[in-house]
């Protein structure tokens, strides 16, 4: 048995039969056994059971009246009977009105029985999954209906706010302030088309295959400090690194990317340029086994307040015209996917550290 | 002539903010506005200026962060009724989301959704001038 054992309750009055089932299935099941009808729903107070076998005849409710009574309660396991050939009437009864889904005669025969918990057991299973799926399902429809809200909004705000400026550009004489209003629409186009990036970003790490490499996060680093450094808000930001790597670490480069990406343009987007000296510090001391990543700088921050709420998806924690809110989503996406965890201590007005600890992957 | 109007607009944009400041000042109906990049600060502006506020007309976007369009509408709901009838408030958003349309419809301190970017005469139209 791979997964967890099939949790099992037989009810009896007759202690021997309990006994000699058990002896006969410990080996394989987790079973509980009980004489008492009292006990048995105690019992499914305390443990989630898969499968509820009850005798026909017992003294103070049958098998069936049994399996009424719990069924509305305990939905979940599934109801077998165990009756003798005097009651078959009443068996087949309960099985047309679906108190239970198998009957077994007495006296059993082993693999008979084995075969019953086995068919059992997959209807269990296979209910169990379906509702598994459907929470998930229903997550992913709320998050889907959350993402086209918000997106259409993401892109059709910047397109809209071009429109306004083209509208007020046309009623200006002067052709000076024509070149001001240029501007104006290049930096909207250049909004929109990071929120675009940043949406094929999330969508390659949600539903992309990944693909897992040996990592050299001096590289990585390297790569994706090229491609910032030239960025206009970077101002006289000052950006060190300290870079320990022993042994080799495997992971997702394309996801890493993208989470040292976020997390360095967010240190320089939000870099407090009333500070004489602006810096972000990124220190990454990684093993064959595991990375340990902190980005710290001394920023605007980030208010307490806001601190939990950051890695949800477009949630903005300050009014500022950079960032959509899914940025930071995206980060905490891939670094579950990696396996690692995300955290911040931040202080506004001060500055905030990013920790990041990351698994390697094993190939 | 007509007196000249005096207006607030509250959006987390500063293009937009830059934009609609200009294009109001342009358009010759006001030359008072004032911009609030934060609908919390806009509301701690109403309130600390209760009493000398003039009548006032804001412009208010939807989708903003910290306070949206709609929760300042409902701060708004429990100001003084005297404060509160010195104002006229317009919704001024990029949405096409019908839910939203639907409640700033049903909203009875919103008095139209003006959809971005805002049209001049449109705005005049709804204003009456």
């Amino acid at each position: 048995m791979s997964e967890k054992a099939i949790t099992i309750l037989y009810i009896d009055d007759e202690e021997h039969n309990l006994h000699s089932f058990k002896a006969s299935f410990r080996k394989q099941y987790d079973i509980t056994i009980t004489s008492s009808v009292v006990e048995a729903e105690q019992l499914l107070e305390e443990k989630d059971f898969c499968i509820i076998l009850a005798d026909q005849r017992m003294p103070v409710m049958t098998g069936v009246q049994f399996f009424e009574k719990i069924r509305i309660k305990f939905p979940k396991p599934i109801r077998i009977l165990i009756t003798g050939h005097t009651d078959i009437g009443a068996a087949i009864d309960a099985i047309n009105k679906g108190e239970v889904f198998r009957f077994i005669d007495k006296p059993w025969d082993y693999q008979y029985v084995e075969n019953a918990i086995t068919n059992a057991y997959d209807i269990y299973k296979t209910r169990e999954d379906l509702k598994q799926r459907n929470i998930e399902l229903q997550k992913a429809n709320e998050e889907l209906d959350k993402f086209v809200y918000s997106a259409s909004h993401d892109l059709r705000a910047p397109l809209m706010s071009v429109l306004g400026i083209v509208n007020l550009a046309l009623l200006e004489d002067d052709i000076k302030s024509q070149n001001e209003y240029l501007e104006l629409i290049r930096q909207s186009v250049k909004k929109l088309d990071t929120f675009i990036i940043n949406i094929i970003d999330y969508y390659k790490n949600a539903r992309g295959v990944p693909v897992v490499t040996d990592i050299s996060f001096e590289e990585l680093v390297t790569e994706v400090q090229a491609t910032i450094q030239y960025l206009p808000e970077y101002g006289n930001l000052k950006m060190t690194t300290d870079i320990q790597q022993d042994g080799v670490f495997c992971s997702d480069v394309m996801k890493l990317r993208i989470i040292f990406n976020n997390l360095i343009n967010n240190a320089i987007k939000f870099q407090d340029k009333s500070k004489p000296n602006p810096f972000v510090h990124l220190t990454i001391q990684s093993t064959s086994s595991q990375a340990k990543i902190v980005i710290e700088d001394n920023g605007s921050g980030i208010r307490e307040s806001d601190q939990d709420k950051i890695f949800k998806m477009f949630y903005r924690a300050g009014a500022t015209n950079s960032g959509s809110g899914i940025g930071l989503y995206i980060v905490h996406e891939a670094i579950s996917k990696l396996g690692g965890e995300i955290s911040v201590t931040s202080k506004i007005g001060q500055g905030s550290i990013f920790e990041l600890n990351i698994p390697s992957i094993n190939k | 002539m007509e007196p000249l109007l005096n207006f607030f607009l509250i959006d987390d944009s500063a293009f937009d903010l830059f934009i609609y400041e200009k294009l109001l000042i342009k358009s010759g109906i006001t030359n008072s506005v004032k911009t609030f990049n934060s609908a919390r600060d806009a509301l701690k502006h109403l309130v600390a200026k209760a009493d000398e506020l003039p009548d006032t007309i804001i412009l208010l976007d939807l989708q903003m962060p910290d306070m949206n369009g709609f929760e300042f509408i409902d701060e708004f709901d429990q100001l003084p009724g005297d404060l509160r009838s010195k104002i006229r408030i317009f919704m001024l958003s990029s949405t096409i989301d019908t839910r939203d349309i639907e409640k700033a419809k049903a909203s009875t301190h919103i008095l139209d959704l003006l959809p971005k970017p805002l049209e001049i005469p449109f705005l005049k139209k709804k204003l009456g001038v």
